[in-house]
């Protein structure tokens, strides 16, 4: 019965169900409806979680960014305005908690030891070596203007709503980063 | 490095323990939404956790590209991977199987022994596994298990999925396009419908009542001996499967994309069937539904799922019953059907790539995998197709002891 699946999906990446079937999904949260809520997770968690690890390069932490997220969202669901898509939503809280916690971890390494070294990106697999150890270098404001312009796929437009910074802002952010980025890969990788 | 490139990389490099996080993550916020939610709705209720227990499982299997196939098992096996047993020595959880294969159906007993019963292109067991039905071309037989014919009836069409009614008194059949139904002596043949999209399904509680989905797309039920309708609702679009369940109160419409429960209420005869709000169950977004079905008793439902991963597939299959959904199996490539055992504690799950059935527990235990099907069901021949179990019999058949 039935045949293969239909849209191709690599390495887990998860595109973001169409609008109109979030808007149901939501809705039907909103009612009461688990299975509902189940599928909003599982169409938003691997996205969310992975856009919080390639900001603060720490598994444990991107974990609890993006399970507080979704806390948020269920703490929220009663009062969200079902027009709006519910992923910008959520990315906007993942992407701001995660600024956060690197921000807090410096302060808190600096505080520790002065001399100590940022911690060394998580030992990936060679495909994503390069590129973690190249954003590890990128302050988090930039990492995170880079994982919503190109894994989350925002306009800047989105991403200066989403952090709450001028357009230019974000223009420069991204154009720099990406900038030290290819140096870094190129030179380095 | 261009954004292609970037965002390829940033898709792609892989995060630590992912799928275990998103596992956990379930849990929590499946506990967090259950403690503010309002009282769940009536009719399989509680699918919430059910997703939480699912993608518990499904964490296991969204782990790092490259991991091992013990990491894409279910913990059903107990050393993780099936290790496959090479022949079919006897049928795990007993009762006779009933496999079409390209040679024809076969009736496989509990200790693994096998008959060829002809040549006959699909078949179904009687209510107690006392007659077969089976169809050739356009004729439709009754057959002892031995392979004995009893009686065989011509129709106009080809002759495809015949349904023995739990009574034993009818079979339903499609003869061409059109929708029969016979009495079990081979008397009585007439037609319900004049088309029908999906193998028919009778009521399980022994009524004569069919539902079938007529050529329209509409989910009918009738009385099989006048063909008077009882009741009709717009079906699932794109049906492939209909099943009733608990006890004949709902109807499970399948289809590549979707898996809903429908309620039936009974009215009084004039007022015939009536058909409630269907219920979806919360399926992964991108996933194909390849099979579905209620158990025995009505009460849990198995979906055979499969989606893109990695340039190839993977296959899960999820139970969701009333205490929420669990997750029994994921492994890379496709898996093609399941079946459930008459008592409704195993689950038989046919892995055509691996040529091998695995029978996974419907509650606790350990699976087996059994290899070499096909050549079991196609024996010393080149003839091309995996065999497809076509039912498992019965409740009251034991092996004596001693």
């Amino acid at each position: 019965m039935g045949t293969e699946s239909g849209a191709a999906e690599q390495t887990g990446w998860q595109e973001p169900p169409p609008a109109r079937i979030e808007r149901r999904l939501v809705r039907e949260a909103q009612h009461g409806s688990g299975e509902a809520l189940a599928a909003l997770y599982s169409a938003h968690w691997r996205r969310a979680h992975r856009a919080a690890y390639l900001v603060v390069h720490d598994a444990a932490a991107a974990e609890d960014i993006a399970q507080d997220a979704f806390l948020a969202a269920v703490d929220s669901l009663d009062r969200f305005d079902r027009r709006r898509p519910f992923a910008p939503w959520l990315h906007r809280i993942v992407v701001n908690r995660a600024i956060d916690w690197v921000r807090r971890e410096s302060l808190r390494r600096t505080a520790a030891d002065p001399a100590s070294e940022p911690d060394p990106a998580p030992r990936a697999e060679p495909l994503g070596e390069d590129l973690m150890g190249a954003l590890a270098k990128l302050p988090p404001e930039q990492r995170a203007v880079v994982v919503l312009r190109h894994l989350l796929e925002y306009t800047p437009g989105e991403i200066a709503r989403m952090l709450e910074l001028p357009r230019g802002t974000v223009n420069s952010r991204l154009r720099r980063a990406l900038d030290r980025l290819r140096v870094l890969i190129e030179v380095e990788g | 490095m261009n954004d292609d490139r970037l965002r390829l990389l940033l898709r792609e490099t892989p995060v630590p323990g992912a799928g275990e996080a998103e596992c956990r993550g379930l849990r929590v916020v499946s506990r967090a939404y259950d403690e503010r939610r309002p009282a769940p709705r009536p009719l399989l209720p509680r699918l919430a956790l059910a997703l939480a227990a699912a993608a518990l499982l499904a964490a296991v299997v969204l782990s790092p590209a490259g991991a091992a196939v013990r990491d894409w098992i279910g913990d059903v096996f107990a050393a993780g991977v099936p290790n496959a047993e090479p022949a079919l020595t006897d049928v795990p959880g007993g009762g006779r199987l009933l496999v079409n294969s390209p040679q024809g159906p076969w009736v496989v007993q509990p200790d693994g022994s096998r008959r060829l019963l002809g040549r006959y292109s699909d078949a179904s067991w009687s209510p107690h596994g006392l007659f077969v039905a089976a169809a050739a071309r356009d004729t439709l037989s009754a057959v002892e298990p031995d392979g004995t014919p009893r009686w065989s009836i011509s129709a106009k069409g080809r002759v495809s999925d015949p349904r023995w009614s739990p009574s034993g008194f009818r079979i339903a059949y499609r003869a061409g396009h059109a929708l029969r139904v016979v009495a079990a002596d081979g008397t009585g043949d007439h037609r319900i419908a004049r088309s029908t999209a999906v193998a028919p399904a009778w009521s399980p509680l022994g009524q004569p009542q069919l539902a079938y989905v007529d050529g329209r797309g509409q989910v009918r039920i009738a009385a099989s001996e006048s063909g008077r309708g009882l009741g009709t609702a717009k079906s699932l679009p794109g049906i492939v499967k209909l099943q009733w369940g608990e006890g004949g109160t709902v109807l499970l419409e399948a289809s590549r994309r979707a898996v809903q429960v429908r309620p039936l209420r009974a009215g009084t005869p004039a007022q015939g069937i009536g058909f409630g709000r269907p219920r979806w169950l919360a399926l992964p977004v991108r996933a194909t539904v390849r099979d579905a079905a209620f158990s025995p008793r009505g009460t849990t439902v198995a979906v055979l799922l499969a989606e893109r991963w990695h340039g190839g597939a993977r296959s899960m299959v999820w139970l969701f019953g009333r205490n929420g959904t669990h997750q029994l199996l994921t492994v890379p490539g496709r898996l093609s059907e399941l079946a459930f055992s008459p008592n409704g504690e195993r689950l038989l799950v046919a892995w055509p790539e691996a040529d091998q059935w695995l029978f996974l527990p419907a509650g606790r235990g350990e699976g087996r995998a059994i290899g070499g099907i096909s050549e079991a069901f196609s024996p010393g021949t080149d003839a091309a197709g995996f065999p497809r179990v076509a039912g498992w019999c019965c409740a009251a058949v034991r092996r004596p002891e001693g």
